[in-house]
């Protein structure tokens, strides 16, 4: 591209964008290793004292330990359910398209405030509440879009001739179903998969009405504590919540690539 | 473009896999021997249907859960019993059309969601671009890691962070001291939870524009150029209105998330710009009043879903990410 005034406003656009998404990251990960008993600028010294904190305080442990709970159950159910949605969609052509695709779409059009009190109240008539593995029920519904998205990307790039291939040669169904179609939308699975684990670990507003003070999650506890006063523990979880995103994205790239979002559409 | 899919190769070599395969094959066998025996001569029109089953009661739970709210919201608190009233009644968004504060409380929280999506826009149009657009690999890598490592972390930790930054003994006045200036109090503003919710919101609305601009070809951007326009006409007459599609889709999304958001201003708004999200945890947690909460609520999810609803659509299916082979 050529240089031009215009070129250079956009590269400083970026610049800003790089400064402005990483700065809150990048300041915590430097105070979650300060030795003093406060957030200041600049730190007083260099501990690792924080992460010791963390260790030895059984409530964050426990609390991490839930949220992995939630997101391994949060997984758990959407990878069946949004595999096969995503499958009938693109295959079938089923009635009252329009239709289905609002009501499939309500987890993102009602705000989660709503979906919280909603589940809050329908999990406190069915006696679910007081549990972890509702919490999870509840982040694999209000996210579960993401799954259909991710699987259906796969989807488009499947070609029916490969199960038509398949029957062919004599396999049944289930032969073909589990050994072209699924392999075939795997990357998919595996994309959205990750996305709900990690949306589910960081899930906060329906957790903090699901959750009650036996039972809270990592995301609720960071909440409590920095309504009081902000302490430099909370930049220790910060940074292990910093950590679990990376491992992720080092995962999504080296599984399927980070360009799979950048690729359009309307292919 | 390359194909992912991978096709069962060939049996592998070790004895040990070999085993392992054809315990994987007798399992087909028994499944497919359960299918067959279920559905005989398949399931016919029902296929789709029982594929789209599980998906289909887990966003009932939702709707399960949604509709008493829908009955709540027509029941007035009974002020002596505190309970809510026998009979159906509109009392409760009378209270909210007419009280100043839930007029304020909606000014605010739109204005603010206009904003915070302009912003957004302005920032995520050239990130997108130059994202899609640069030959540079590590660039390009850049760009994604840094959108998708914020994208990766939830709203609490990056509104700490915030806190952390902004605070009275944050890192925004510890330089402003040392440059001799005087503090800077963002923090529990309005602007403040307008920075917070900004920078969650961007990578949201860089990845609805990013596949817009990869389906801008290459070569109209090129004989643009090579016609005389400048970089800034070409991108002012050729590919914003091709985005457009991309770019309403993206307002949309921003908008409506930051609509109905509740961290930010609990957070960063310190209780006292607080959006419509808040007052309905409010009315239900602290005025102990569910009436009014449901009333709220109802209202915002009537928003959230019309907005949605046009965008379907102006746009047609394509919004659930799927095409549909001929």
């Amino acid at each position: 591209m050529q240089r031009s005034p215009f070129t250079l406003l956009l590269g400083l656009i970026v610049a800003f964008d790089l400064v402005f998404l990483a700065v809150p990251t990048l300041v915590v990960v430097v105070i979650s290793f300060t030795s003093g008993n406060m957030v200041a600028f600049p730190p007083e010294g260099f501990s690792l004292r924080w992460y010791g904190v963390l260790l030895t305080k059984p409530e964050f442990l426990a609390a991490l330990g839930r949220s992995l709970q939630v997101g391994l159950v949060c997984t758990a159910l959407a990878i069946p359910a949004g595999t096969a949605a995503a499958l009938a969609l693109a295959r079938w052509r089923i009635r009252f398209p329009t239709a289905l695709q609002l009501y499939l779409l309500l987890p993102f059009t009602v705000p989660l405030v709503v979906s919280g009190i909603a589940l809050m109240l329908l999990f406190g008539r069915m006696g679910m509440l007081g549990a972890v593995w509702p919490v999870g029920l509840a982040a694999c519904v209000i996210n579960l879009p993401f799954m259909i998205w991710a699987v259906a990307a796969s989807v488009n790039h499947l070609d029916p001739d490969l199960e038509n291939a398949a029957m062919n040669c004599g396999a049944p169904p289930t032969h073909t179903f589990f050994t072209v179609t699924l392999p075939a939308v795997a990357p998919g699975i595996l994309t959205g998969a990750l996305v709900m684990f990690i949306l589910a670990v960081n899930e906060f507003l329906v957790s903090l009405m699901l959750v009650d003070a036996r039972i809270v999650t990592l995301p609720v506890l960071v909440y409590n504590a920095i309504r009081n006063i902000i302490t430099p523990d909370l930049a220790a979880v910060s940074v292990v919540y910093l950590l679990i995103a990376i491992v992720a994205i080092w995962l999504l790239d080296r599984l399927v690539g980070l360009g799979i979002l950048l690729e359009s559409k309307r292919n | 473009m390359k194909p992912r899919g991978t096709v069962p190769s060939a049996p592998p070599a070790e004895e040990q896999s070999a085993a392992a395969r054809t315990i994987g094959l007798r399992l087909l066998d028994g499944l497919e021997v359960v299918r067959a025996t279920l559905f005989p001569h398949g399931a016919g029109g029902l296929t789709p249907w029982l594929f789209l089953l599980p998906a289909l009661l887990l966003v009932f739970l939702l709707v399960a859960g949604i509709v008493p709210l829908l009955d709540t919201s027509l029941r007035e608190l009974d002020r002596a019993t505190f309970r809510p009233g026998e009979d159906w009644t509109l009392a409760n968004f009378q209270t909210l059309w007419e009280r100043p504060v839930y007029t304020w409380l909606a000014i605010r929280t739109m204005g603010a969601a206009l904003v915070v999506t302009v912003l957004s826009l302005l920032l995520a149009l050239p990130y997108a671009w130059l994202m899609v657009k640069t030959p540079r690999p590590w660039l390009k890598k850049l760009l994604l890691v840094s959108l998708f490592l914020p994208f990766f972390i939830g709203q609490v930790v990056r509104a700490y962070g915030w806190l952390v930054v902004l605070g009275n003994q944050g890192l925004a006045n510890a330089v402003l001291g040392w440059l001799g200036l005087p503090p800077v109090a963002i923090l529990y503003t309005l602007p403040g939870v307008m920075l917070g919710l900004v920078q969650y919101m961007l990578p949201f609305a860089v990845l609805m524009l990013a596949p817009a601009f990869t389906a801008v070809p290459e070569e109209v951007e090129l004989a643009s150029g090579s016609l005389g326009a400048s970089p800034a006409r070409t991108f002012r007459h050729i590919v914003l209105p091709l985005v457009r599609p991309g770019l309403v889709a993206a307002a949309v999304v921003v908008f409506t998330l930051s609509l109905t958001d509740f961290a930010m201003p609990a957070i960063m708004g310190g209780g006292r710009n607080d959006f419509i999200a808040n007052a309905i945890y409010d009315a239900f947690f602290s005025l102990s009043d569910p009436g009014l909460g449901s009333a709220l609520a109802i209202l915002l999810t009537l928003a959230g879903t019309t907005i949605a609803g046009i965008m379907l659509a102006l746009f047609g299916l394509g919004t659930l990410g799927y095409v549909r082979r001929g």
